[in-house]
Formats: structure tokens, C-alpha cells, sequence
């Protein structure tokens, strides 16, 4: 650990910094369309995966390839902020 | 082996955002300590460095930048705008060179106001930012790092991740069916971890198509890196992404971008390079066996005064349509150069790396030499890879002194004002 001589004090923004209404740069606005991209992608996978009747899975093998590619989609949902 | 490597199992990369060299670091070049300069082999700035604005008048760099609200609208940093910043106006062609000099009336093409576009040409004092500044005196500073392409941010993390842009100059998604792997995959498929920490789900990542193939096993958030660090479940190789916007915190707090892309707060983003360090410092295990890159993604449109030098080709190329400028680019010559410094307690105090200043013993850096290092310590080099990563030069040999005593190592504390 550090002594006090060498410890370097790292201050604050100033108060009235934080402004979330800014108008949101091409960089942000690049990335809210690769998301989206990125849903429709994986609304791909879903509908895909919706097709697939589970009764039709007949081996273990079948079920879990299947389970994969479902927990794959499901796991990333877990953490999903609540709706407002 | 150097006793630094011997000891070294993490590579941790902090990229930030739009910030150049000289904007950052090119005051330190302007230190002077009882008459002589205290940082005389940093290629930082000599303070005559300038460029003409619309009105035919040369602005010279100027010590005036602030936290924020200097650079708003956001300087251009697209290719067309970056060739002019680069070669100052002067058409595509055979023979043409870098100058250097069309930063100011590329931001006038924003700003519409000649004396706002003087501001292209301010930078930091050096005790403004005393974390950036005190790690690159104190470790190793690169003079010769650069982005991998003169162009925005996308394709250029892009290098960062891949050790190219799948022929990208510009901010679009792009799908690869190449066989080139992201270094995280190579890492995982090779027996290894290798995470990307980006900031929380607010502000997420810029790597949408590892997200798309891989999401959850190469992510988690910057909460995970701080609690990975604390309980030395680092991986080898970790990536950490700033918060990239200004937003409500979980307990109604505020949180502000650390990216430092302008217009968001500087000092927001030093404390968070400060917060990066601190966790792997204060982990002793961890700190004797990390070595922290903190780089910058691109230039953001800010004046740097080093030419961009020639690089090997990718094997791609972007179309006239593509990149804007009327020609074809094929990947052959670099972005503007950025700050990057590299921590280890194994780094002798105060390395410069030279770069192109230095013909004879200069090392040219670009973000390619990320998976390039990577690929090379922690895989033996066994993965498919451009051409250009295969050259691209390494930064792990940096580690060549013996580690550094406690008392020498800087540390910082988060404050208040």
C-alpha cells in the first residue's frame, strides 16, 4: 500500500456537470443502432427457436442443443432493468 | 526471461475516448524545473506549433483547455474531416504529405465561428490532469501510438478487438463471416479468460458483435472488474469500456460519462482511470503481476502536430463511396496519434517509448499491437491474423526492470474538490 507521500488527490467534477438531457453525439446514436440491429438478430434466433416443436426432440443430444440455444437467449434477460 | 514477464498473468486495457496526444500530454514537453525541461524526450508540444484558421491567421496551440464545454459541437473526426485535418486541404493524390495543418479549419466547418475553432488547438496543462500525466511520467509513455485508422470510433476499436476493421472506415455494423477471431475468443478457445468490463447496462458496450455471438461469457461490468479484482479472479486478458453518457445511477445518484469524449467531463474520466489503477494496485498480488494499458481510441478531431506514418496493410480496402474522400483506402497509413501509457511496477520509472522522432531506434504502436500482444504472450501467436497484427509491435517487453518498491508507486485518492 501507498504512504501518504506518494498519494496523489484525484478531485471532483464540479456541480452541474452531470447533464443527461445533452444531445446524444453521432458516437451514441451509432450505438442505440447497432443494438437494435443487434435485437433484430436476436429476434432471429428466437423465432427460429419458437419453431422448433420441444415434443420433437427425441435424444438427449436434441434436447440439449436446444437448451443451449434457449438458456443462451434466456440468460441475457435475467438482469433486464424493470419497466417504468 | 525479463523477471517482469516472468511474473506478468494479466493484461488489462483501458481505452478511452477522442483525446490526442499533444491535447493530453503535449504539455509536458513544457515542464521546465530549474531552467531545463523536465520531460525533455516526451514529443509532446514546443508551444509554436499552429495552424491557419479560415481568416488566414496562424493559431498556435494554447494551454486553455477545460473539463468541458470547450469542444461542443463535437469536433469532426470522420475520414473526409480527418484527411483534412491531416494533409491540411491539399486533394487526394500521388505525393501528397501530411502537414498537419487543417484541424482548425475543419472544426470552423462545425462551428461556423472562426474564434471557436481556435479551441481545436488547446490542451491540458499538465497539472490539470495529474492521473494521466503522473502514470505517464512515472511508467512508460508511448510518443509513437497511434489509431489504427484516420477515422472515428467504431472502426477503430475494431482494431482493438480484432487487429482490423474487416475493411470498416467509418461507424457502420459490420458481420464478419472471416475466420479472424476477437482476442477474447482466441483467449477462451485457446483455454484462457478474457473479459470486456463495460461500465453498466446504461452505458454497455460499442462491441456489438462479440455481444451478438458470445454475450455472457466474455462481459461483465465494471462492478465484476472492481469484485475480480478484490477476490484475484482477474482473467488474463481483461478490456474495460468507460461509461459512455451521463445517467441515473441505481440508488438515484448521478453518474457521469468517463469516457472523456468531448463534450463529457475530463476530470470525470481521470477519476476513472484512477479508479482502474487503484484496483489492481491495491491488490498486491494482482499488482505485481498486471500490466495496464490506458490508450485512447482515437483523436476526436483535436490537434496533434506527429504525421501519421505508413503501416502494413490489412489485406483490405475501403471503397471512394466508403471513405468519402474520393479514393480508395487500403489500410496503409495510420490514424492521429493518441496518448497511450503503459503501468507495471516491473516499467523504470520515466520511459519514453520513442517513436517516429526517432528514426533509428523509434517503435510505431497502433491499436492492432493490443491482440498482437496478447495473441503473442498469452497464445504463443497461435491464431489467424492480418498481416498488419502479425507486424504490429508488442509493448510487453517494456517490463524489463526489476519490480519497483512500494514507496516509488504512486496512488491515488478519489476526493471531493
Amino acid at each position: 500500500m501507498a504512504t501518504p507521500f506518494n498519494a496523489i488527490k484525484v478531485p471532483k467534477p464540479e456541480a452541474g456537470a452531470y447533464n443527461p438531457n445533452r444531445p446524444a453525439g453521432l458516437l451514441l446514436q451509432a450505438q442505440a443502432l447497432h443494438f437494435r440491429a443487434a435485437l433484430l438478430k436476436h429476434q432471429e434466433e428466437l423465432t427460429s427457436l419458437l419453431a422448433i416443436d420441444p415434443k420433437s426432440l427425441k435424444t438427449e443430444g436434441d434436447v440439449s442443443a436446444y437448451v443451449h440455444r434457449t438458456t443462451a437467449i434466456l440468460h441475457t434477460h435475467a438482469a433486464r432493468p424493470k419497466r417504468k | 526471461m525479463l523477471v517482469g514477464l516472468d511474473n506478468l498473468k494479466h493484461i488489462v486495457v483501458l481505452m478511452m475516448e477522442n483525446r490526442s496526444f499533444d491535447h493530453m500530454l503535449g504539455g509536458l514537453s513544457l515542464v521546465v524545473e530549474n531552467g531545463v525541461k523536465k520531460y525533455p524526450k516526451i514529443n509532446g508540444l514546443t508551444g509554436n506549433e499552429s495552424n491557419p484558421d479560415t481568416a488566414g491567421n496562424a493559431v498556435k496551440v494554447q494551454p486553455n483547455s477545460k473539463f468541458q464545454s470547450q469542444l461542443d459541437p463535437d469536433p469532426d473526426h470522420h475520414f473526409p474531416g480527418v484527411d483534412l485535418q491531416i494533409f491540411g486541404g491539399t486533394p487526394p493524390g500521388p505525393g501528397r504529405v501530411a502537414n498537419m495543418q487543417g484541424f482548425v479549419k475543419d472544426y470552423f466547418t462545425q462551428t461556423n465561428d472562426v474564434n471557436r475553432s481556435h479551441n481545436i488547438m488547446y490542451y491540458f496543462t499538465p497539472d490539470k490532469l495529474p492521473v494521466l500525466t503522473t502514470l505517464a511520467t512515472q511508467f512508460a509513455v508511448f510518443n509513437g501510438w497511434f489509431s489504427s485508422i484516420p477515422g472515428p470510433t467504431i472502426c477503430n476499436r475494431a482494431f482493438a478487438h480484432y487487429g482490423t476493421s474487416f475493411g470498416q472506415v467509418g461507424m457502420d455494423i459490420f458481420y464478419t463471416l472471416d475466420p479472424i477471431l476477437s482476442a477474447y475468443e482466441r483467449m477462451v478457445q485457446g483455454g484462457h479468460m478474457a473479459k470486456i468490463y463495460y461500465y453498466d447496462q446504461q452505458s454497455s458496450t460499442m462491441e456489438i458483435v462479440n455481444i451478438l455471438k458470445n454475450q455472457p461469457q466474455i462481459f461483465a461490468t465494471y462492478s465484476q472488474f472492481i469484485a475480480d479484482c478484490q477476490n484475484n479472479l482477474l482473467p488474463e486478458y481483461s478490456f474495460i469500456e468507460p461509461c459512455y453518457n451521463d445517467h441515473p445511477g441505481a440508488d438515484g445518484g448521478e453518474i457521469l460519462a468517463s469516457d472523456q469524449h468531448p463534450d463529457h467531463n475530463v476530470q470525470e474520466g481521470e477519476r476513472f482511470i484512477a479508479s482502474v489503477y487503484n484496483a489492481i494496485r491495491t491488490n498486491p498480488t494482482l499488482w505485481g503481476s498486471t500490466a495496464l494499458l490506458i490508450v485512447y481510441d482515437e483523436h476526436g478531431g483535436i490537434y496533434d502536430h506527429v504525421a501519421p506514418p505508413a503501416c502494413t496493410p490489412d489485406g483490405y480496402s475501403a471503397k471512394p463511396a466508403d471513405t468519402g474522400t474520393g479514393e480508395a483506402f487500403n489500410f496503409d497509413r495510420l490514424g492521429v496519434r493518441v496518448p497511450a501509457v503503459l503501468v507495471s511496477p516491473y516499467i523504470p520509472k520515466g520511459t519514453v517509448v520513442p517513436g517516429t522522432e526517432d528514426p533509428a531506434n523509434g517503435r510505431i504502436f497502433e491499436h492492432a499491437s493490443i491482440p498482437a500482444t496478447v495473441t503473442n504472450f498469452f497464445l504463443n501467436g497461435d491464431a489467424k491474423r492480418t498481416d498488419r497484427e502479425k507486424k504490429a509491435s508488442t509493448f510487453v517487453d517494456l517490463l524489463s526492470g526489476p519490480m519497483r518498491p512500494d514507496s516509488d508507486i504512486p496512488y491515488f485518492t478519489l476526493g471531493g474538490n
